[in-house]
């Protein structure tokens, strides 16, 4: 159109730019994620054994797709992971509300709190699961000890090895460590609150509970929606803490979407199936992810950010 | 005055209430930093030990590879791998995410909105899920148990949320800065070096710091992708003691407190910028 | 020490065309004034001045050289911004010496010119502070000081007076008309408010939707507007427009008022022509209390609505033709409201624009 158009080259101008300072995101996230992606698309449709490599030419099409749609064990997985995902974000937000109105409250040491809240979230899940291992171990564990001690019960209690219990130490393990995101942003939300509409409320006549309800609650969903966005991000991080707590078991009654790829594909070393259940665990990431970015985007919209 | 009762206990209930909150919080991992000085045999009597009667440097000693008795797990080497692994990460991450989100922060383009949502779909793909195909492929480029094949893998991860929280904090620098120094006499590049980046540099380092402890503390894709002392790292590490025949509680725990002391101490410098960091991103995003 | 020149100056956002082809010379040492409503494309006219943007099409020259693909650092310019990014991390006296020492010059020579632009700017004493630790009226003064230190070609100017307060304001105008004096050099300002652009250019460019409406000196641009949109644009308060029908030798109101036409404007017009009639309030003042006693006049019997004192003139507002129209009162007296005033015109002072084109009748 005109000649400056032709006299800088085409790397060079402006609208290239970000491309330009892109590209070396883009390319490793193809080279990482997108690509051994399509290749595991592919693997889920051929019946690929780690132990026969010749096996991975072998298409058969959606055979392994309904082999694990026609399994009781893949729905049981999950059913447990949607649930195992529901009460954990759902007690991660609860809790994480509680702590932040609570330490809001508090004037004396707040940043102390503050700075000891944020650890777990630091922590590695592979630490926290053999943390919990410890504490929840039945015979030597500080819990049964410490009931024991107290007179509470007599018996050792097998949190995880019995099947209702085992499933209760793995959530508490998750939302020892994640709730501390949710804690943090809620603060910071708290912090950003502006005086005025509180003020006006209670001039309205509005009474703590409604406070809280009409006005603080709606001004800190958007910071709750960034701790879910974050949260989904890595959920499947749970995959670590339940491998190191019970490894699925006992029979099965932890077992997730994830440890249950992992025993398929690596230790069946039938990777042709374990990438079929993958997809599911990928489909599913992405919909909570979507679902929350959405969110994230239309309350940001409501305060009035940019674009 | 009957107010002021009230207030007094409802502050007595809040306090009380944070204590409980820092009681659940700490103890997990003082209990199991503490267990790391202790001998096994106290650890496992049976009345439980309350109040330890030996404290002793000599899991960490035996870990190490210094104590009387050899253990076989070779620490020294994991924690090696660890560090490497985890510090070159997280310094090229680093680069492609600020180049990443420098892009976000400053430039107006076409598909802006779909590009940061895909990559941030593309860090929602469950380790476990990724480590398939990665696995198999990089079992068939001779990746597979080498420290590159490791690290290119937690760049990708990390790239992600590096750009999230770094356009974050670039876009807390009015563009006018480095237009400013542009008419100054700055070229792009030096506008960046000189102006922009100095005042996102904390911000930044945050974002390091988070991207380090995500490879330092990831294990799903490292139990995978590592077989030998080669390439595998300290979490990985972790689950060798579990696989012998009676659990080592005490070099386990001791094992931890090792993993636990840089993120506690990371933690420690990173909070204040972190959460500026990700509200920013996020709300004003 | 150069003259600058854009010509057919086009620029696009995607596929939307904000500056559609503009022309301009300003002179060298010129003071010119971008004056226009926000969103017409003041700014991003400077910004490709500066280099700050790409420019689509046409071509800018400063001096000799056309410096459509320059970067901003070869251009030789300095600009003073809106919210005036001055860097955090400097101190006063580093933000100043900041694009010498760029430029590679030896700490003596920064010593000296920043020294120079501390005291034209009166800065001695701020030099160690850092921008947080300035009220708004020093950052600015600093902002201007970054500016002058490398004595470039030209000044560029973005509204650099609107985040001040009024009276901040006033007096740094002042300060910028003196600073242009000492340090002369050529400057693009870019402003919104139209007293800005009266009180500080030797030139305005009126400017509207990427268009440039006019461009003269401050009087031509006040006494000789070449459409309604620069006749209300500026003077203050604006200029009444009111549609008018020409009818032989009068103007005739739709309520059938009439005025005679300004013998000035006869032949400029055609019988039946339909027009606007513009009419400054200053142009509109009471029996007794105009300025220019003398001239071709009309005179009209109006009911005052309201009036507002300002001291030195009062603001009268009242109706012709069932619309609005403000008169000035000057050497003013108590009015009531809903009291009837016998009003001069001043005919010489009428401005007559076409109703279709929006044009002054005086340009055919
Ligand atoms: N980066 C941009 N992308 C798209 N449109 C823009 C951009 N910058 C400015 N515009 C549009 O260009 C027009 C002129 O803007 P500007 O030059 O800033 O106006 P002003 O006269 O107020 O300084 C406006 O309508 C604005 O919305
Ligand atoms: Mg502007």
């Amino acid at each position: 159109m005109s000649r400056i158009n032709k006299s800088i080259p085409f790397w060079r101008r402006e609208q290239f730019t970000p491309f330009l300072l892109l590209m070396p995101a883009i390319l490793i996230l193809l080279l990482v994620v997108l690509l051994p992606l399509l290749f595991s698309l592919y693997t889920s449709f051929t019946g690929y054994r780690l132990i026969r490599p010749d096996s991975l030419y072998n298409w058969v099409g959606f055979r392994n797709y309904e082999r694990i749609f026609t399994n009781a064990n893949f729905w049981y997985a999950f059913g447990r992971t949607v649930l195992f995902l529901t009460i954990a974000l759902n007690l991660e937000f609860l809790f994480g509300l509680g702590i932040a109105l609570l330490i809001n409250k508090i004037t004396w040491g707040q940043r102390t709190l503050r700075t000891i809240m944020m650890f777990p979230m630091m922590f590695s899940p592979i630490l926290v699961g053999y943390q919990f291992k410890f504490i929840f171990n039945d015979n030597i564990g500080i819990l049964n000890n410490a009931l024991q001690a107290l007179g509470l019960s007599d018996g050792a209690i097998p949190w995880l090895v019995d099947k209702q219990l085992a499933m209760f130490s793995i959530i508490f393990a998750e939302v020892w460590m994640s709730t501390s995101i949710f804690a943090i942003l809620l603060l910071a939300g708290l912090f950003a609150m502006p005086r005025d509409p509180l003020e006006a409320a209670k001039v309205d006549g509005c009474n703590p509970w409604q406070v809280f309800r009409h006005i603080t609650l709606p001004f800190l969903m958007p910071f709750a929606f960034i701790a879910m966005t974050i949260r989904s991000l890595d959920v499947a991080r749970a995959y670590d803490i339940v491998d190191v707590m019970t490894g699925g078991g006992p029979a099965g009654r932890t077992e997730l979407l994830w440890t249950l790829i992992a025993r398929v594909g690596y230790d069946n070393s039938r990777m042709g199936q374990a990438n079929a259940m993958a997809y599911v665990s990928i489909l599913l990431s992405i919909a909570f992810t979507y679902y929350f970015f959405r969110k994230l985007i239309a309350a940001r919209r409501y305060m009035g950010g940019a674009d | 005055m009957d107010t002021k009762l009230k207030k007094r206990i409802g502050k007595i209930v809040s306090w009380l209430l944070t204590f409980l909150l820092m009681l659940v919080i700490c103890i997990p991992g003082l209990w199991v930093v503490l267990t790391g000085f202790r001998p096994n045999r106290e650890v496992l009597a049976k009345p439980a030990i309350w109040i330890p009667e030996e404290l002793t440097l000599n899991n960490f000693a035996q870990i190490f590879g210094f104590g009387a008795e050899q253990i076989a797990i070779p620490v020294p080497a994991y924690f090696t791998n660890s560090l490497i692994i985890a510090l070159t990460s997280t310094a090229i991450a680093l680069l492609v995410g600020m180049s990443g989100g420098y892009a976000f922060a400053r430039f107006r383009f076409k598909y802006k909105d779909t590009l940061f949502l895909g990559l941030m779909l593309s860090r929602t793909v469950p380790g476990i899920a990724l480590s398939l195909p990665v696995f198999m492929i990089w079992s068939r480029i001779g990746l597979i148990d080498t420290k590159p094949g490791l690290i290119i893998v937690y760049v990708a991860l990390n790239v992600p949320f590096t750009i999230w929280l770094i356009d974050g904090f670039f876009r807390q620098i009015p563009k006018e800065m480095s237009e400013a120094a542009q008419v100054d006499g700055c070229t792009r590049w030096q506008a960046f070096w000189k102006i922009e980046f100095p005042l996102a540099k904390s911000g930044i380092a945050s974002a390091g710091i988070f991207a380090f402890l995500t490879s330092w503390n990831e294990y799903a894709l490292a139990s995978q992708l590592t077989r030998s002392t080669d390439s595998k790292t300290l979490p990985v590490g972790l689950m060798d003691f579990t696989a012998q025949f009676t659990i080592d509680w005490a070099g386990m725990s001791a094992m931890a407190v090792i993993i636990i002391i840089p993120a506690l101490i990371l933690t420690f410098i990173v909070q204040k910028h972190l959460i500026s960091g990700l509200t920013f991103g996020g709300v004003k995003g | 020490m150069a003259e600058i020149k854009l010509e057919n100056v086009v620029k696009n956002y995607g596929k939307l065309e904000v500056v559609h082809g503009i022309n301009l010379d300003i002179a060298h040492n010129e003071f010119v004034v971008l004056v226009g409503p926000s969103g017409c494309g003041k700014s991003t006219t400077l910004r490709m001045i500066a280099g700050l943007e790409e420019i689509t099409d046409g071509e800018i020259s400063i001096g000799p050289q056309v410096v459509n693909e320059l970067p901003p650092r070869k251009r030789n310019i300095s600009m003073v911004f809106q919210n005036y990014a001055l860097y955090p991390h400097m101190s006063v006296r580093e933000n100043l010496g900041f694009g010498l020492k760029i430029a590679k010059q030896s700490d003596a020579m920064v010593e000296e010119r920043v020294g120079e632009a501390a005291e034209i700017l009166g800065l001695q004493e701020l030099l160690d502070r850092t921008p947080a630790e300035l009220s708004g009226g020093q950052r600015q003064r600093v902002a201007m000081g970054r500016a002058i230190v490398r004595h470039p070609e030209a000044f560029l100017f973005d509204e650099p007076l609107s985040n001040l307060d009024a009276k901040l304001r006033v007096q740094m105008r002042t300060e910028i008309k003196k600073l242009h004096q000492k340090v002369k050099t050529t400057v693009v300002y870019v402003t919104h408010d139209q007293v800005e652009a009266m009180t500080l250019a030797d030139r305005i460019v009126v400017m509207k939707d990427g268009w440039i409406e006019q461009v003269g000196t401050p009087m031509e641009v006040f006494n000789h507007p070449v459409n309604t949109f620069v006749a209300s644009f500026i003077g203050s308060p604006p200029m009444n427009l009111i549609p008018a029908t020409v009818e032989g030798a009068e103007i005739v109101f739709a309520d059938t008022t009439r005025l005679p036409v300004p013998a000035r404007l006869e032949s400029h017009i055609s019988d039946g022509q339909k027009v606007i009639l513009g009419l400054r309030p200053d142009d509109l003042t009471p029996e007794g209390h105009g300025i220019i006693e003398s001239g071709q006049k009309a005179s009209m019997q109006l009911t005052v609505d309201l009036a507002e004192l300002l001291g030195t003139e009062t603001i009268l507002y009242t109706q012709i033709n069932g619309q609005e129209v403000l008169g000035k009162m000057f050497d003013p007296r108590e009015v009531e409201p809903g009291e009837s005033m016998s009003f001069n015109i001043s005919l010489d002072k009428v401005h007559l624009f076409d109703a279709e084109t929006q044009k002054s009748v005086r340009l055919g």
